[in-house]
């Protein structure tokens, strides 16, 4: 049931992220809803199951744009353990401060890949992406990743899915 | 040592994948991308997204032609059609009679084929820390192919990167992979352009090539994809080294890619 889950919701990601939330990035204001979606996985489900989610949602991302097969997968994989052991230290999952962490990771995750790009292929621009892009993309998805977990925590969507994949195994 | 192991059996395993990324995005930055299941991927996304954007447009359409009149509505969209189809015909024409100007001095002339053109619209926008590509409503079905250029009446947007049936991906020539063979419009100097990301970037620029602020990057049609004359790009910042043989050239692109929704590809 976790699995299915899982590919439906990151098959379902992309298409949502790139089409619906499109008319947003003509502002610059389209949140990194993987990101998001990412991060709450994290939080909820452990390291381990944080770090596959973000492994495949960043391979996912990957295939599906231009960018080097494995790049977001192995940044995205990072991000999802990080936010897993983050998940197992804090003791208030809903806290509002889940937005900076959310923030931060967003932020590491864009830079280190630009100063991988700048390092790979030279010259890249970082203080103009830093404030036209990183910085305002960053912002939307905290907010965005902090709305979502609310609402996660609300309905436990989480212990709803575990709760099903037990009853089968039983 | 098996203790540890079997204690932390799942972190190890989470390493070694990271450890297996990183190995294909190395051998990639020499090889090339690789096109693992792009198919698939795209085949199942698309599908979901020709279906968002099918619904997201005919919520869109009916509250539109509520409000205007559609008649109006309707000649509105033909006639906006038809200026853009004007202003790619113009645009190409200034740039022949510029090129024949000069051949007439050259007492050389030249013929090239026109390119006949399917229009698409986006319907996606996929954007990664690393690339930014956009996904369109036509595919192998309606003639498109790989490395088809992609133009707008404002210039060149990209070219086609992947193929199937009913959509394509777009590869923009802000894509950290795209380089074109571009041609400074003023004073006809070569350069090879390339995407970094939010703009582009002038390659071997020589310290004495004469490159202004300001300046119109043509395509030179000489990478063999993209038609010769096209704009590219608007020189925006340039600075020279001392201690480099090589110039610092950034260019913005003159298509506005947030705001683009409908494009030209060129058949051969």
């Amino acid at each position: 049931m976790t699995f299915y889950f899982y590919t439906v919701l990151f098959l379902l990601l992309l298409p949502l992220q790139a089409s619906l939330l499109a008319p947003l990035s003509r502002i610059g204001l389209a949140p990194d809803l993987g990101l998001a979606v990412l991060y709450l996985i994290g939080i909820l489900a452990g390291p381990v199951e944080g770090a596959l989610a973000g492994v495949a949602t960043g391979l996912l991302l990957d295939i599906s744009s231009a960018s080097l097969i494995g790049m977001s997968g192995l940044t995205r994989g990072i991000v999802g353990l990080a936010a897993g052991f983050l998940g197992t230290s804090i003791l208030d999952t809903g806290s509002p401060s889940n937005m900076i962490f959310l923030a931060f990771f967003s932020f590491v995750e864009a830079f280190m890949t630009t100063l991988y790009l700048d390092a790979t292929y030279g010259a890249f621009p970082l203080l103009s992406l830093f404030f036209g892009h990183i910085l305002p993309r960053t912002a939307v998805t905290a907010i965005t990743g902090y709305w979502l977990l609310r609402i996660a925590l609300r309905k436990n969507v989480l212990g709803l899915i575990r709760r099903r994949e037990l009853q089968k195994e039983l | 040592m098996s203790g540890f192991v079997d204690k932390n059996r799942k972190y190890l395993i989470v390493l070694a994948v990271f450890l297996l990324l990183f190995w294909l995005v190395t051998l990639q930055v020499k090889a090339g991308r690789f096109t693992l299941f792009e198919r698939p991927v795209l085949a199942v996304s698309g599908f979901f997204e020709r279906i968002i954007t099918g619904i997201y447009n005919s919520g869109l359409s009916v509250v539109k032609r509520y409000v205007f009149l559609v008649r109006t509505e309707r000649e509105n969209s033909r006639l906006r059609d038809e200026v853009t189809r004007l202003r790619l015909e113009n645009q190409i024409t200034s740039e022949l009679l510029a090129e024949n100007e000069r051949l007439r001095e050259a007492l050389a002339f030249q013929k090239e084929a026109s390119r006949s053109g399917v229009t698409v619209h986006v319907i996606a926008k996929e954007s990664s820390p690393a690339s930014v590509t956009f996904t369109v409503n036509k595919g192998s079905l309606q003639g498109l192919d790989r490395d088809l250029p992609v133009v707008t009446p404002d210039g060149v947007v990209g070219k086609i990167q992947t193929v199937l049936p009913e959509t394509a991906k777009i590869q923009l020539i802000t894509d950290p992979g795209s380089i074109i063979a571009v041609r400074v419009q003023r004073n006809r100097e070569e350069g090879l352009l390339e995407g970094k990301l939010d703009r582009c970037m002038l390659k071997y620029v020589s310290y004495y090539m004469d490159v202004q602020e300001g300046d119109l990057l043509v395509s030179s049609g000489l990478d063999g994809i993209y038609p010769k004359g096209m704009p590219v790009a608007i020189v925006t910042k340039v600075r020279k080294h001392e201690a480099s043989s090589f110039q610092t050239v950034f260019a913005e692109p003159v298509v506005r890619f947030a705001r683009l929704e409908e494009a030209l590809v060129l058949k051969k």
